[in-house]
């Protein structure tokens, strides 16, 4: 019987046990995951002293921005893949190190932070809330923000923010540009209406000044019409558009917002070449809402889409054909992947700069800013308009060119141009004054 | 052998009310406390500024929220824009020449006022529709944010923060913010630690279980939820207001979003519910998860020369960060402290199995 008795409660003790084992040893590994993690980032900090230029590229592979993010990084990794290829800058290879921030500020500050320690001497977070997190740290550690397509505006007057790096034309500019675009194909633009759908986030109302301090001066009217975030349900807003019977409309928003936008505008008969997007509208984008019903639409283009660029060309040549490719062959010569080689050009050219201005380094943040200070006249190869950078203007010119989808592919309606700028640089200057008077 | 349960019966009340009778608990305590203490001065710089520092913040705020739904049983999806009003008041006010220590709790107050008026909803609703009815807070606390210039900084929609002295020490550096956090984050673990034991503590409690039956034994039911999103949501502003001067720099619409809510709701629900030592769990698994993994999948692939692609890079911590929560709550649902708990148990009376406990 006590046999028996045993015999019951045992099992069950030893069952107890192992669940206990489980939970601790699960611990345990845990503990020693986490360890081997801290192990791991001491290590590769040790490995930085090799002949390397450190640029930490954190973005948003997960959360908003997300296939954007994705052809974006497949561009600027396949040109560093190129240039380390034919052997850097000066023998130093570039090391862009790539990561997942998902738009989170505490991984992105983790990022910052990690990567500063390993010697980065720039950063690109390719997200507008993790770059303005970042400003007023990359402005005390003297490590260059790179803003591209994202960030603040303002960060164009290189006085008030010298290591924030726009390096292409800001939202203001590209409004400027869509607006001197319609001008151009209406002659006059007195008497028109304009109307401006964006999403209703900063990002979404950061051109109303500029669209509406052209309106005073070129006469035409100006209306909004915001939609609610994320934007995919727009269904009341574009009734609303087709009752004020715009003569042009511009649609402002990125990700999932921008196809709604269209699908909507279709569904509601607004007609697609009288339409324009800024930056973020691409071939993946038109896929989703099928290729030929937007025939038509517009977009502003900061540098040239295909594959017929000569730097794309040697992508294809060099690094594709070789198989080391950082993503899909198919996305090569996308809109948003000749953004990332774009940038990841400039980039590449301001370290030449800074080797020609101090061969002997040392490398660091600043050594970095005065070559990107000093770009004069870069085109990578025909890939974007010729842009000159100072120690003042960090946007580069503000030069562009507006491209109209023709079913497969974006075609250029206008050469490269730059526009209003006078209105534009007011802006800037009243809202960079504002930072540094009032931090806002 | 640890806790030597058996040799130790308390003779006084006071010894009794201890909040950590067994001297080795309050050994743990003390130890735990000495080592943040000296951690910016031995532990690495990164290490300090990228995971302590934010651990501690976003631990107060796991404790604030903690306070109404783990001590009053009240759910709250807005804990965001709570944070946020806070962040936004204290930061104007300093702005406008408030001394920061005033601006710190009027940033709690406006949270409190803002958060209680939202919280007269918990008197007529309750579980999954006061769970919306909070949702609709951090939505129009969002939508006025960023529809009010005067707010949300203009254009830029960024407003940096000035430089803050706090009892006279300016609040600057990597040292001083850190020890900032810490200070507040001791308080407000002293006050969560306490309230339980106070006639209020025990009240939300009664509330919580079931508020036909504490409206029976007569406690005003009107007045302690009121008092519950009153002093968590004064809680909330408090730590908005650390979260921007101490770590963010700046202040945005987007760092109070949802997501912000949903996480300070994951912190809690992980860590458990009601427990102090396990929101400062949650808040560790929920913020570093995704950070240790991604870290060790890119250092583990770099090092053993396998090619992940940069999507799989990017996801793959996400997943198994999802699958560690999963884990986590099967192994135990009452949280990541009732694990804790359960290991303490068992060492209480180790090595003998049957003694009383």
């Amino acid at each position: 019987m006590s046999r028996g008795r045993r015999g019951a409660i045992k099992p069950v003790a030893t069952r107890e046990d192992d669940m206990r084992l489980t939970r601790r040893s699960f611990v345990a590994t845990t503990a020693a995951t986490a360890l081997t993690g801290l192990r791991f980032s001491m290590r590769s900090a040790v490995a930085a002293d090799a002949k390397v230029i450190k640029f930490g590229m954190p973005q948003d592979f997960t959360k908003i921005y997300t296939f954007v993010t994705a052809e974006y990084s497949q561009g600027a990794r396949d040109y560093f893949t190129l240039v380390n290829g034919r052997g850097g800058v000066n023998g130093y290879k570039i090391d862009a190190e790539v990561s997942d921030h998902a738009n989170d500020l505490p991984r992105a500050i983790e990022a910052y932070e990690r990567l500063k320690r390993e010697g980065m001497v720039l950063i690109d977070p390719l997200s507008t809330p993790v770059a303005r997190a970042l400003v007023s740290r990359a402005l005390e550690d003297k490590i260059n923000l790179v803003t591209a397509f994202s960030g603040r505006s303002d960060a164009a007057d290189g006085a008030v923010f010298p290591y924030v790096m726009p390096l292409s034309p800001n939202y203001w500019t590209q409004a400027g540009l869509i607006i001197d675009f319609f001008r151009q194909q209406d002659k006059d633009l007195k008497g028109k209406k304009i109307v401006l759908v964006h999403i209703d986030t900063p990002f979404g109302k950061e051109p109303i000044p500029i669209f509406q301090a052209l309106g005073q001066k070129l006469g035409y009217s100006f209306e909004t019409f915001p939609y609610t975030p994320p934007g995919n349900d727009q269904s009341a807003i574009w009734p609303q558009v087709r009752r004020a019977k715009p003569d042009w409309v511009v649609f402002w928003g990125a990700g999932v917002g921008q196809t709604t936008a269209l699908s909507e505008a279709v569904r509601n008969g607004i007609p697609m070449d009288r339409m324009s997007s800024s930056v973020w509208i691409s071939e993946s984008d038109m896929d989703v809402v099928g290729k030929d019903a937007v025939k038509g639409v517009l977009k502003f283009e900061p540098c040239a889409s295909g594959r017929s660029p000569k730097v794309v060309a040697d992508i294809i040549k060099e690094v594709a054909g070789k198989g080391q490719g950082a993503g899909p062959e198919a996305k090569i010569g996308t809109s948003y992947y000749n953004y990332g080689v774009m940038m990841a050009a400039i980039m590449v050219e301001g370290v030449r700069v800074a080797f020609q201005k101090n061969p002997n380094g040392p490398i660091t943040g600043p050594w970095l800013n005065d070559g990107l200070t000093a770009i004069t006249d870069f085109t990578a190869e025909g890939l974007l308009p010729a842009m000159t950078v100072t120690k003042d203007d960090h946007q580069g010119g503000g030069k562009g060119r507006i491209a109209r989808w023709d079913g497969t592919k974006f075609v250029p309606q206008t050469d490269w141009f730059s526009a209003n700028q006078d209105v534009v640089w007011a802006e800037i200057k009243k809202s960079a004054e504002n930072f540094k008077t009032t931090g806002k | 052998m640890f806790y030597r349960r058996a040799g130790i019966r308390h003779t006084t009340y006071r010894q009794e009310r201890q909040l950590w009778p067994l001297p080795f608990d309050r050994f743990l305590v003390g130890l735990v406390a000495a080592l943040l203490i000296i951690a910016p001065f031995v532990v690495d710089r990164l290490y300090l500024v990228a995971y302590l520092l934010p651990w501690l913040i976003w631990s107060s705020a796991a404790l604030g929220l903690n306070l109404l739904m783990g001590g009053a049983g009240q759910i709250h999806l807005g804990y965001g824009a709570v944070m946020a009003i806070g962040a936004y008041t204290s930061v104007h006010l300093v702005r406008f020449g408030t001394p920061f220590e005033l601006a710190m709790v009027a940033g709690g107050l406006a949270s409190a006022v803002i958060g209680s008026i939202f919280g007269f909803a918990a008197l007529r609703v309750k579980s999954l529709y006061l769970a919306m009815a909070t949702i609709a807070m951090q939505y129009i606390v969002d939508f006025v944010i960023t529809h009010v210039p005067g707010i949300s900084g203009g254009g830029m929609a960024s407003v940096e923060v000035p430089p803050v002295r706090f009892l006279g020490i300016l609040i600057e550096g990597d040292l001083r913010t850190y020890f900032m956090a810490l200070a507040v984050c001791a308080v407000v673990a002293l006050f969560m630690l306490n309230v339980g034991r106070t006639a209020f503590g025990r009240a939300l409690a009664a509330v919580r279980e079931k508020d036909y039956a504490a409206e029976i034994i007569g406690i005003d039911t009107f007045k302690y939820k009121l008092l519950a999103f009153w002093s968590s949501s004064f809680i909330g502003g408090v730590i908005g207001c650390v979260l921007v001067v101490c770590y963010l720099r700046s202040v945005s619409p987007e760092q109070f979003h949802l997501d912000l809510s949903i996480q300070l709701l994951a912190m809690v629900i992980v860590g458990g519910l009601g427990s102090v030592l396990g929101s400062f769990f949650g808040a560790g698994l929920i913020l570093f998860a995704p950070i240790v993994f991604n870290n060790l999948i890119g250092a583990g692939a770099d090092r053993l020369g396998i090619a992940i692609g940069a999507d799989l890079r990017a996801h793959l911590p996400l997943m198994l960060y999802g699958a560690l929560i999963v884990v986590f709550l099967i192994i135990e649902p009452l949280g990541l402290a009732k694990i804790y708990d359960n290991v303490r148990n068992y060492f209480l009376v180790w090595p003998f199995r049957h003694a009383r406990r």
